[in-house]
């Protein structure tokens, strides 16, 4: 079993690290990107944006739903009165 | 004192257009029907949709300006593929709204031969026009179209004219 207690004390014996390796860990963290956090405010303001303009994109949908409603509706209401004119015009 | 005075004329108002306004319960046949329209449009809604109509399309113009005028319009229209579909009842449930003196028949056209009946009603109040209701019916169709307010029937006729339908004017020189 020497052979192994020998083999296992040179793989977890203490190793120095490199001389860079203190340059290269402060270098690493200057690169690193600031993360700068969002303000609650635009947060608030987008969400406004967001309600408003789907608000409006609602109401324009049930605007054209309406106006689709009522030509619908006077189409079919003058198209019977004309029919109704007609049947008088070609009575004998 | 005035806001009772308010509430009285506002009730006497809703009584009015009550009148104007039939109350179509033809539910039963939409069950039966091939194709069926139904469209309650109130005045609260017209107002809405005038604003999405555009004033520069000539249709859509002249509805915009019909509409200012109008409370509600209401249509069932039904379409069977066989007859006998609806009954005498149907028609008689509308025919008694349309009593003197609001209501008066303007034009009755009955066509033995293919069993079709048309009906105009008009409803006039101080010598103005407060509603119409166009009624035809035929063996395999039955429509009504009420329309509260003030309504032209020239310009609602035109409309057929505007929405692809020859105008009768033209039609008789025609022929």
């Amino acid at each position: 079993m020497d052979w192994l207690e020998n083999e296992l004390k040179q793989a977890l014996q203490r190793k120095d690290p490199s001389a860079d390796f203190e340059a290269r860990v402060t270098a690493a963290a200057k690169r690193r990107r600031k993360v700068v956090p969002m303000p609650r405010w635009l947060a608030a303001a987008a969400a406004v944006v967001v309600i408003t303009a789907a608000g409006a994109g609602y109401r324009y949908h049930q605007g054209q739903v309406a106006k689709e409603q009522v030509m619908q509706a006077m189409r079919l209401a003058g198209s019977k009165l004309n029919h109704v004119q007609l049947q008088m015009r070609t009575r004998p | 004192m005035k806001t009772g005075r308010a509430m009285a004329m506002a009730w006497g108002m809703a009584a009015v257009l009550c009148a104007q306004q039939l109350k179509l319960n033809l539910d039963h046949l939409a069950a039966k029907a091939s194709d069926s329209v139904d469209l309650s449009l109130n005045n609260s809604l017209l107002q809405f949709a005038g604003k999405f109509l555009d004033g520069n399309e000539p249709d859509e113009a002249a509805v915009k300006k019909m509409i200012s005028g109008i409370d509600g319009i209401y249509i069932r229209s039904f379409e069977f593929k066989q007859e006998g579909a609806w009954s005498q009842a149907d028609l008689e449930q509308i025919r008694n709204q349309l009593k003197a003196p609001d209501w008066s028949r303007i034009v009755g056209v009955k066509s033995a031969e293919d069993g079709e009946e048309s009906e105009v009603h008009v409803c006039t109040q101080n010598g103005k026009v407060t509603g119409v209701v166009i009624l035809v019916t035929s063996p395999k169709e039955f429509t009504v179209a009420n329309i509260v307010g003030n309504v032209s029937l020239d310009s609602l006729s035109d409309l057929g004219g505007h929405f692809g339908l020859p105008k009768l004017e033209q039609q008789k020189k025609k022929k």
